[in-house]
């Protein structure tokens, strides 16, 4: 661990002038996003909106982060895992590390109840605890310090076993959950979040494969150097000029089938994104998402499921990026075997052009709203 | 809304026109002009490595107007005949930061293919040994039988030239641009002919023409008193890291610098800009230097074996001292060191953060020790970047 053993309360997340109120409930910081935000969407698109220093929320996300790594509260130091880039077509990354466990949220139990109730009710079950973000009504985002978290809002809790840098879940108040599976308000918020983070090196991911309920947690990673899937070559599936501005790619010559959905219009991005994953959910059709670009790109994995073990993927294997846990296996990996397992979750050609349709579809349908609005 | 748009796009271009005439004046660009051939300047340290000039000659070969291509990742002239293998070792040598010259399968506006020998060169920072442009010469390669027609006529125009298109991808700010790649390349036909080799005079053309470039570059950087060349010279004897990395580094606003844990008396190879306001030294006067320099008579020697002992033991330590500043100038120097390891997982750099702590800033209601964290944090994850070669340092020539 790179934790220092030297840090004493002063230098603890709550602030020496900021003493934690001893009030029963969670104190965290409460970043609201600000509403100029979307209104931006447009210029966002020039190269130069990107430029510039790293954003108030991501600042906070990594600070936050690196808080918790140095005061133990993760299970080991991701960085001191060693990567390395299976050189070939795709450029797979691989990681080797032996302490990396891939339990879901839900198994802490604690994090599956409503926060604020009396369950979280001591600092010591909420180490993980980042921040929460809820939706501002001001134009600026605004952060206030130690406040209850609210009812609309994401909480960011770390993971104590990331596989990369900088590893959250990004979870729900359980409470304002609408639906147990997707939840566009959820996903649009998640989107937002992305958007104002405004790193490049910020991604979101989704599991949309397990059949339990409330599965529906987001995580997010950072990663200094694109995840492989996002080099592939992409074709259009959907590209007309339309008004809600989404375009829709698949991608070519990588092992698993995937969509591409593009827009600068995070409105139209969402609604397109959401209504997909919710008629691949009717169909009980397992798929992982991952979102980059600052939220303006959205990565779709169909999956079927393994015959061999019975999983899935999770959504940065889909992206090119495998931890493994045995020396032995990390140094024999290659191309040719991580390509040929991604291959056995892909779908049937058939399947997945049902799926083109159906996009092109829902992207034809919002279209149409969108001008008769 | 339209009018902002507008306004965003005349700031990027004078950003893209700043690129040039902040190294080597005003008036390089009508010198470039007068330059014959087909070229490119781009500017690694700007997000998307954009393309920052494009010559006379660069319309006539590709049928692209040179406003069309400012502001461009040079990736747009790539096909999907493009070869991946080219494309590869191009993206390896703008990751390395030295020459290249290739015979690579480009495409038009109208999305017709044609070859092209490219040349790629670095043009560095004489004082400092950074990268502030690459330069890319393209050469048109005729086919066997065009060249046989054309035998009677005079030489071959130049032609301009695409080139760290690859780049991008390398870059942390690339995925900013991933959905203008999809769009472009499934719009060219695949109508790939059998790969060209160039002459050896087209590869004489691209050399002689890349020196004429840096003989402009250096005549009127002179001007700005910055001075570039073909050739890195690391005055300073550290090596210089990679653009990718200095990039990512540069858009940290804390008070930091980075020193190398495997050169000896572990030197500064990174200082970031707020880091030289508080101190007011120059990036020139420090890199290379150890940390030692801010210390004076009144800086307390136990703090400084405290932090040697954490250097030691690879742990992070956070610490209160007096430090001088290059005027002479005491401050209360709240110092965060941390070892920051690479994509191997070793220990390659520490991180140096420091605030001055009766600075009156805002730190968005956290304590300003979690603020500097956050710096600390977004080096952990640039250093964490990969390259095929697993090496963030530009290797020695």
């Amino acid at each position: 661990m790179v934790s220092a053993t030297n840090l004493d309360g002063d230098y603890s997340f709550h602030g020496k002038n900021t003493p934690l109120d001893q009030f029963e409930g969670v104190k965290i910081h409460l970043y609201r996003l600000g509403t100029e935000q979307r209104e931006l969407d447009a210029l966002k698109s020039s190269a130069c909106a990107d430029q510039g220093s790293p954003s108030l929320l991501d600042t906070i996300i990594l600070s936050q982060w690196e808080n918790k790594s140095r005061e133990g509260q993760l299970a080991y130091d991701v960085t001191a895992c060693k990567l390395k880039v299976i050189e070939g077509e795709r450029d797979f990354v691989i990681q080797m590390n032996d302490k990396w466990n891939s339990f879901l949220l839900n198994e802490y139990g604690k994090f599956s109840h409503p926060f604020g109730c009396s369950k979280l009710s001591s600092t010591k079950n909420c180490g993980e605890l980042l921040l929460c973000i809820e939706e501002g009504e001001k134009n600026e985002p605004e952060v206030v310090p130690l406040t209850t978290p609210p009812n609309g809002g994401v909480m960011l809790i770390a993971n104590a076993y990331p596989v990369e840098y900088g590893h959250i879940f990004l979870v729900p108040n359980p409470t304002n959950r609408l639906s147990p599976f997707w939840d566009k308000k959820m996903f649009g918020l998640i989107t937002k979040i992305a958007s104002e983070v405004n790193s490049a090196a910020f991604r979101v991911f989704f599991d949309g494969t397990s059949i339990v309920p409330n599965h529906t947690d987001f995580q997010a990673c950072y990663f200094a150097s694109p995840l492989p899937v996002e080099s592939a070559s992409t074709v259009p599936v959907y590209d007309m000029k339309t008004r809600s501005g989404v375009r829709v790619y698949e991608t070519v010559d990588y092992p698993l089938k995937a969509l591409v959905f593009c827009s600068n219009n995070a409105k139209a991005l969402v609604n397109v994104v959401s209504e997909a994953c919710l008629t691949l959910r009717e169909n009980n059709t397992a798929h992982s998402l991952m979102i980059s670009n600052n939220g303006r790109n959205v990565f779709l994995f169909p999956q079927v499921k393994s015959l061999v073990t019975g999983c899935y993927l999770s959504a940065w294997e889909c992206c090119g990026y495998f931890v493994y846990h045995a020396k032995v296996d990390f140094d024999r990996a290659c191309e040719a075997e991580i390509s040929s397992r991604m291959a056995s979750f892909s779908p049937e050609d058939g399947a997945f052009e049902d799926l083109k349709d159906l996009c092109c579809a829902i992207a034809d349908d919002l279209d149409t709203c969108a001008c008769a609005e | 809304m339209e009018s902002s748009g507008a306004t965003a796009a005349a700031e990027e271009e004078r950003g893209l026109a700043a690129s040039l005439t902040a190294r080597y004046s005003a008036w390089v660009a009508e010198e470039l002009d007068e330059l014959g051939g087909s070229f490119l300047l781009t500017d690694p340290a700007m997000p998307g490595h954009p393309i920052v000039y494009a010559s006379r000659g660069l319309p006539a070969l590709t049928g692209y107007p040179r406003r069309a291509v400012l502001g461009r990742n040079a990736r747009l002239f790539q096909g999907a005949a493009t070869d991946r293998a080219a494309v590869a070792g191009l993206r390896e040598a703008v990751r390395a930061q030295r020459a290249h010259q290739v015979a690579i399968l480009n495409y038009r506006r109208d999305g017709s293919p044609h070859w092209v020998l490219l040349h790629v060169a670095p043009v560095f920072h004489a004082a400092d040994g950074r990268v502030l442009h690459f330069l890319a010469v393209q050469v048109p390669i005729v086919s066997a039988a065009t060249a046989r027609r054309d035998a009677c006529r005079g030489p071959a125009v130049f032609a301009a030239c695409r080139e760290e298109a690859r780049v991008e991808e390398e870059l942390p700010c690339a995925a900013t641009h991933a959905g203008e790649v999809f769009v472009d390349i499934d719009k060219r036909g695949l109508e790939a002919e059998e790969p060209r080799v160039a002459s050896g005079c087209d590869k004489e053309k691209a050399l002689s023409t890349a020196s004429s470039i840096f003989s402009a570059l250096n005549r009127y950087s002179k001007l700005t008193g910055l001075v570039v060349c073909g050739k890195r010279c690391d005055s300073v004897g550290i090596p210089a890291l990679s653009s990718s990395l200095n990039l990512s580094l540069g858009r940290i606003k804390q008070s930091f610098v980075l020193t190398d844990r495997h050169l000896p008396d572990m030197p500064i190879v990174y200082a970031s800009d707020a880091f030289l306001s508080l101190t007011g030294y120059s990036r020139e006067e420090i890199l290379g230097c150890n940390c030692r320099f801010l210390t004076g008579p009144d800086t307390s020697v136990e703090v400084l074996e405290e932090i040697n002992r954490h250097i030691c033991s690879e742990q992070a330590c956070t610490v209160r001292l007096l430090n001088y500043r290059k005027d002479g100038s005491t401050f209360r120097d709240l110092l965060q060191v941390s070892p920051i390891r690479n994509a191997s997982g070793k220990v390659a750099f520490h991180v140096w953060v420091h605030l001055d702590e009766s600075a009156r800033c805002d730190f968005n209601g956290l304590a300003p020790e979690i603020w500097q964290l956050g710096a600390v944090g977004a080096v952990r994850v640039a250093v964490r970047s990969l390259s095929a070669s697993g090496s963030l340092l530009r290797p020695a020539q």
